[in-house]
């Protein structure tokens, strides 16, 4: 008898024990994102979201006595920086997951490195075309252009009815260079005609002769895609020179900065977004509490799509009962209908993200929703 | 290609404006770093930082302080003089002590200017400034009403102040002692000393004239493009060491010349040939290329060639 119980106890014990099957108690998740130079006020952005995201997580004891613990370094929105630092999470730090570049450009030099050692990557602000399309280990939450851009330039379109268009764009960078194809695509579609294109490249301040030649054409409505270095100062010579008609713009112009330092020039300014900061989402109205709370003044887009990052790999890793990379890889791949900040989320087959966008405008030197 | 463009005289005229306005942004740039190679026979890769942070000096004046226009300018000659004395004193003289040789001079320069950057990154951060409106008004003028020209009091001033400073350094040369006292200097150093010219004093004053030429780049260059970074340097810098060779190194009055058509190929490159922006570096340098193949001394010849 006494034998009997204590084989069913070890039984239970070890049957209990495999199902238990412990988290680590540390899950090392790595970032890379661009703490300096132009781009930074993206990746900072980024970093406070998942910061504050992986806070939240290890306080809610979703992963039970499991703690997420972030290891963060600068790519310096520099290829060979990203490739260097990738490269040190996955050997040296060993981090279950990476989530970053903040560039899209960044991302196609170092992303490859992470799919071929099995290494799961989010990415939260990479919009460019081709992104998850460089594996099975790729993943974002960024809303592809591909996704955001045609339902916004309907909206415009059902307002403002353009027949012609004008871009601008910068020609050697792969963010900027995939937005302006997308657009050229979607203005095709909607029957709008692109009377002028232009570009500039890396470094150029003044872009006043650009935008003259494309003024001459005399289009309806104006389309620029920029990161927010050269955002402003385009916005801001656009209207010096007289442009008065309305003008769109790319996911760089997603930057509180534009109104900020744009000031007068950013207003009316519309943009294609993935989250808005007045959002009803009970979540993202929390999260914009905490965060504002917790850095002393209101996240963008790109806070709340690293905060959300987390949040879907806490989940996955739950799901999984697994830190292990090819467990979580398979188990993000099946979140649906997951209710975030960023509205219902799901990733498609494709691994790209799956929610409502909307279009924004600058008002009164706010954002607010366009119609 | 599209032809209308070659037949719109208000478009040349704009373009006119536009290039020489940027040529003279250019010009007044490449006179303080000629000098500086003029006299000294080195390249100050540093110049660039220094126009980057007379910039900032005078967005602190002018922005933060709320200091109008001319002091704000003034602030950046001074801040500009300052650094470059700096340079002098810490990068350049040191070395000269030693009898190193110009590539040593040089690669100083280089590491002073990531210095200085990264000192301007670190405690300026990223982000874009811009001077506020009350500075200087960014509503452009139309000439000839609102189809006309436009030209900014930004382009305005950039135009009659780069005037003034180039027919200043040429009087500057040319007509004083010091300006001679320079000449010979960069003619010949040893020659200058035996003279009795207090050579370092003359090097001295050299470097507080470029850097306060640099202030001045810095401060129209940010008034015309609104945008203040640690990075604003490194556009500027590789056109000015283009306009340094176009011109003749050394020569103050190549400097203007180089940079005048610099700015004007530039700008009729973005405007008149297709696709011309992307390509207008390559078109910039290629026919740089060409002139130094006719003329290897560039267009007004070197300072000491003209000496000999």
């Amino acid at each position: 008898m006494k034998r009997t119980l204590l084989s069913m106890a070890i039984t239970v014990a070890v049957i209990g024990g495999i199902q238990a099957a412990p988290l680590p108690t540390t899950i090392k998740v790595g970032s890379a994102e661009s703490l300096t130079g132009d781009n930074a006020s993206y990746g900072v952005s980024i970093r406070q979201g998942i910061e504050l995201g992986i806070e939240e997580m290890n306080a809610s004891g979703l992963l039970g006595s499991a703690k997420l613990q972030l290891v963060i370094y600068d790519d310096k929105a520099d290829k060979q920086e990203g490739i260097s630092v990738f490269n040190k999470l996955i050997n040296d730090d060993k981090v279950v997951t990476i989530i970053g570049p903040t560039l899209s450009g960044t991302a196609f030099a170092c992303v490859p490195i992470a799919q071929k050692a099995g290494v799961p990557v989010i990415g939260t602000s990479l919009t460019a075309v081709g992104i998850t399309a460089m594996g099975n280990y790729v993943f974002r939450d960024s809303l592809p252009q591909a996704a955001v851009i045609p339902g916004t330039l309907a909206a415009v379109a059902a307002k403002y009815k353009p027949k012609k268009a004008a871009l601008l764009f910068q020609a050697d960078q792969e963010y900027s260079k995939s937005e302006a194809d997308v657009y050229k695509a979607s203005l095709a579609k909607a029957g709008i005609e692109l009377v002028a294109s232009e570009s500039y490249s890396k470094g150029d301040a003044d872009f006043r002769t650009q935008l003259s030649k494309l003024a001459a054409k005399k289009p309806d409505i104006f389309v620029f895609c920029s990161l927010i270095g050269e955002a402003i100062p385009v916005l801001q010579q656009a209207r010096e020179i007289g442009i008065t008609q309305p003008i769109l713009g790319g996911n760089g112009f997603n930057n509180p900065n534009v109104i900020k330092n744009g000031k007068e020039a950013a207003e009316g300014l519309i943009v294609g977004a993935s989250w808005f900061v007045e959002s009803k989402n009970s979540r993202s109205k929390a999260f914009v509490a905490s965060y504002t709370k917790k850095y002393g003044s209101a996240p963008d887009q790109f806070a709340v799509q690293g905060y959300t990052a987390v949040q879907i790999l806490a989940t996955a890793i739950k799901s999984a009962g697994s830190a292990d990379r090819a467990a979580i890889r398979d188990s993000l791949a099946k979140i649906k209908n997951l209710d975030t900040a960023l509205g219902t989320f799901s990733f498609d087959e494709n691994r790209d993200p799956v929610h409502p966008s909307t279009p924004i405008t600058v008002k009164g030197g706010k954002y607010a929703l366009f119609e | 290609m599209d032809l209308s463009l070659f037949q719109d005289p208000i478009f040349l005229a704009q373009n006119l404006v536009d290039g020489l306005s940027r040529g003279a942004l250019y010009g007044v740039y490449a006179i303080g770093f000629t000098l500086i190679f003029g006299v000294l026979d080195i390249l100050n890769l540093a110049h660039a930082a220094t126009f980057m942070w007379c910039a900032f000096a005078g967005y602190l004046v002018m922005a933060e302080a709320e200091l109008p226009l001319p002091l704000g300018l003034a602030a950046a000659m001074l801040a500009g003089a300052a650094i470059a004395l700096l340079l002098e004193l810490l990068a350049f003289r040191p070395l000269r002590r030693e009898g190193a040789d110009k590539l040593s001079a040089m690669i100083s320069s280089i590491g002073a200017s990531l210095i200085l950057v990264s000192l301007a990154e670190a405690i300026f951060g990223a982000q874009t400034r811009r001077f506020p409106n009350s500075v200087l008004d960014p509503k452009p003028h139309f000439i000839g009403g609102a189809g006309g020209v436009r030209i900014s009091n930004a382009q305005i001033l950039i135009l009659i102040a780069s005037l003034v400073l180039m027919v200043a350094m040429g009087l500057f040369i040319r007509r004083t002692r010091m300006g001679k006292a320079i000449r010979a200097v960069a003619a010949n150093q040893k020659a200058a000393r035996l003279l009795g010219i207090d050579v370092n004093g003359v090097i001295v004053v050299t470097f507080l004239v470029a850097g306060a030429l640099a202030g001045a780049a810095g401060i129209l260059v940010a008034l015309l493009t609104n945008n203040i970074v640690p990075g604003m340097g490194s556009q500027i810098e590789l056109r000015g060491l283009a306009v340094v060779i176009l011109g003749g190194m050394g020569n103050i009055e190549g400097a203007v010349v180089g940079g005048f058509i610099l700015g004007l190929v530039e700008t009729f490159t973005i405007a008149y040939v297709p696709g011309g922006s992307d390509i207008k570096d390559a078109i910039v340098f290629f026919i740089l290329f060409i002139i130094l193949l006719v003329k290897p001394n560039g267009i007004m010849g070197k300072l000491k060639a003209d000496r000999a």
